[in-house]
């Protein structure tokens, strides 16, 4: 991977192969902080901050997308490590987008996701939603790798259409995959779609159901709990459906809903609950949520 | 194809005593939350559950592991039932595969017929998902793979519209029609399968299915165990 690069020397949007950008971080434990040890990037993605709000034991980082979002032939690539009894946690201060394809034969745009996380290192990954714009052509990926003993929080929020701007998702395409493993490739639990303006599964009652925003949330590295099941249960999203279930290495949790807010908000007082029993912290929610 | 039509009809067959009958894969909690309240919401929801659940997912996994099994690969057939029982994303799915998947496999392990290697290989899987045994009895009866899909799929529609028929409740006569109707679907369901299965392209979405799923862990009274 090459040093830093300087935004304004890429190339501009109207290059036809898009620009290619990727960041690699790595956090470790260091006498007790947890230290960004590498912050590699090339291209527009990059770290804005590392926070220590709750002190040592938790870096928080926020990471910047591309600013003008993701488009046609763009590649972007974000790998995050986090070393044994480290603690990262990940957020964005804005949502992703996916632009519309500007033609036909314009190669896809793809974002490719690792997360990996050591025996006794701890991951938050609680990025603001993604906005799929119609037409849209594109291909997602994220594979957590979890070693036995390590714990993760994470969420996908997924927007198809610009539904404030009165857009729906009619002839756009978005492949999404999601996967949790352990280090040597063994899978946890998976997800894979192809979501099509014209495929089914936007109508179905056992798809999407009209909803077009739709969120995933998983609490990794922990074994079913009857009490923290019973207490999540308790909670409700403000409009929308929701639903979860425990698996033996991961509880999903899942939301469809007319707006993100009412997926974030839920997943947020999803997050702070089961933030206690699957990190052993309590929960504080980072500055950025509030603005 | 005398005999492997016998063998199939056989390994389709509701009385295979692997507990199918108890299985609604969310379709109680559809039936309760009146999301399916008739016969056309019904023939909809099984229709969609066949068409983005078993054409694009199940079947497709059950394609590789016949392939898997015909070739001898035992670690191709550990790796495919690993990869499929982790598409099952709530407790009961789970459940329900892995139950029916070991009933499988502990009757084929107790059949005079099936080869000791195959055993062998069945017995060494710690989790079995129910796709994984019953390709299994279809590689070893010599079953087509278009066959197989054609029959995997009929059983399970034929397994759902009796949950429907015993839930909104419906009339046999109503469950028959349901079934002349989608069995329309299969073929070109079972080709897909199999062409899904050439790139090992799954995909599992089918979000309303799975929260039915989950909200059926809830449920106050159930005839079903999913």
């Amino acid at each position: 991977m090459n040093a830093p690069a300087d935004p304004t020397l890429l190339p501009p949007l109207t290059q036809p192969q898009g620009w290619q950008a990727s960041l690699a971080l790595r956090v470790e434990n260091r006498t007790g902080r947890s230290v960004l040890a590498r912050n590699q990037h090339y291209g527009p993605l990059r770290v804005q901050k590392a926070l220590y709000p709750e002190g040592d034991p938790v870096c928080q980082i926020l990471m910047l997308h591309p600013p003008a979002g993701i488009a046609g032939g763009d590649q972007l690539q974000i790998e995050v490590e986090v070393a044994a009894d480290a603690h990262a946690q990940l957020t964005t201060p804005g949502a992703g987008k996916w632009y519309k394809a500007r033609g036909v034969d314009q190669p896809l745009a793809t974002q490719d996701i690792t997360l990996s996380v050591a025996a006794g290192g701890k991951l938050e990954w609680l990025p603001q939603e993604v906005i799929v714009f119609d037409q849209a052509q594109a291909r997602a990926t994220t594979t957590i790798n979890l070693a036995e003993g390590a714990r993760a929080i994470g969420w996908d929020i997924l927007c198809l259409g610009r539904q404030a701007s009165g857009e729906d998702f009619r002839t756009g395409s978005f492949r999404q995959r999601l996967r949790l493993q352990r280090p040597d490739g063994t899978p946890l639990w998976q997800e894979a779609m192809h979501l099509q303006g014209s495929d089914s599964t936007m109508r179905s009652p056992v798809g999407l159901n009209n909803k077009r925003i739709f969120g995933t949330l998983w609490l990794a590295g922990i074994t079913p709990d009857a009490t923290l099941t019973e207490s999540l249960r308790s909670l409700a999203i403000s409009t929308g459906t929701y639903g979860l279930s425990a698996l033996p290495q991961v509880t999903i949790i899942r939301a469809m809903a007319d707006s993100a807010e009412a997926i974030r908000q839920y997943f947020e007082a999803v997050w702070a609950m089961a933030r206690p029993h699957v990190l052993q912290r309590e929960a504080v929610a980072p500055r950025i949520w509030k603005t | 194809m005398n005999l492997q039509l016998v063998r199939l009809l056989h390994l389709a067959s509701p009385a295979l005593p692997v507990g199918a009958f108890s299985y609604s894969q969310g379709l109680e909690w559809a039936v309760e939350s009146g999301a399916v309240t008739s016969e056309a919401a019904a023939q909809r929801w099984i229709r969609d559950a066949l068409h983005l659940a078993l054409a694009r997912c199940e079947a497709p996994a059950l394609i590789g592991l016949l392939r898997a099994w015909k070739a001898g690969n035992a670690c191709e057939v550990a790796r495919l039932n690993a990869e499929f029982i982790a598409t099952r994303e709530t407790s009961e799915l789970r459940a329900e595969t892995l139950q029916m998947g070991y009933s499988l496999a502990r009757l084929l392990r107790d059949l005079p017929d099936t080869p000791e290697a195959t055993k062998t290989a069945l017995l060494e899987l710690r989790e079995i998902a129910f796709p994984t045994p019953w390709a299994t009895a279809a590689a070893h009866w010599q079953i087509e793979e278009l066959d197989a899909a054609n029959a995997y799929l009929w059983a399970w529609l034929e397994n759902q519209v009796m949950a429907a028929v015993k839930l909104v409740p419906l009339g046999q006569t109503a469950g028959q029609r349901m079934l002349v109707a989608l069995a329309e679907d299969l073929p070109a369901l079972a080709l897909e399968a199999v062409r899904r299965a050439d790139t090992e392209d799954w995909e599992n979405f089918t979000p309303g299915m799975t929260l039915a799923s989950s909200q059926h862990e809830t449920q106050y009274t159930r005839l079903f165990r999913s």
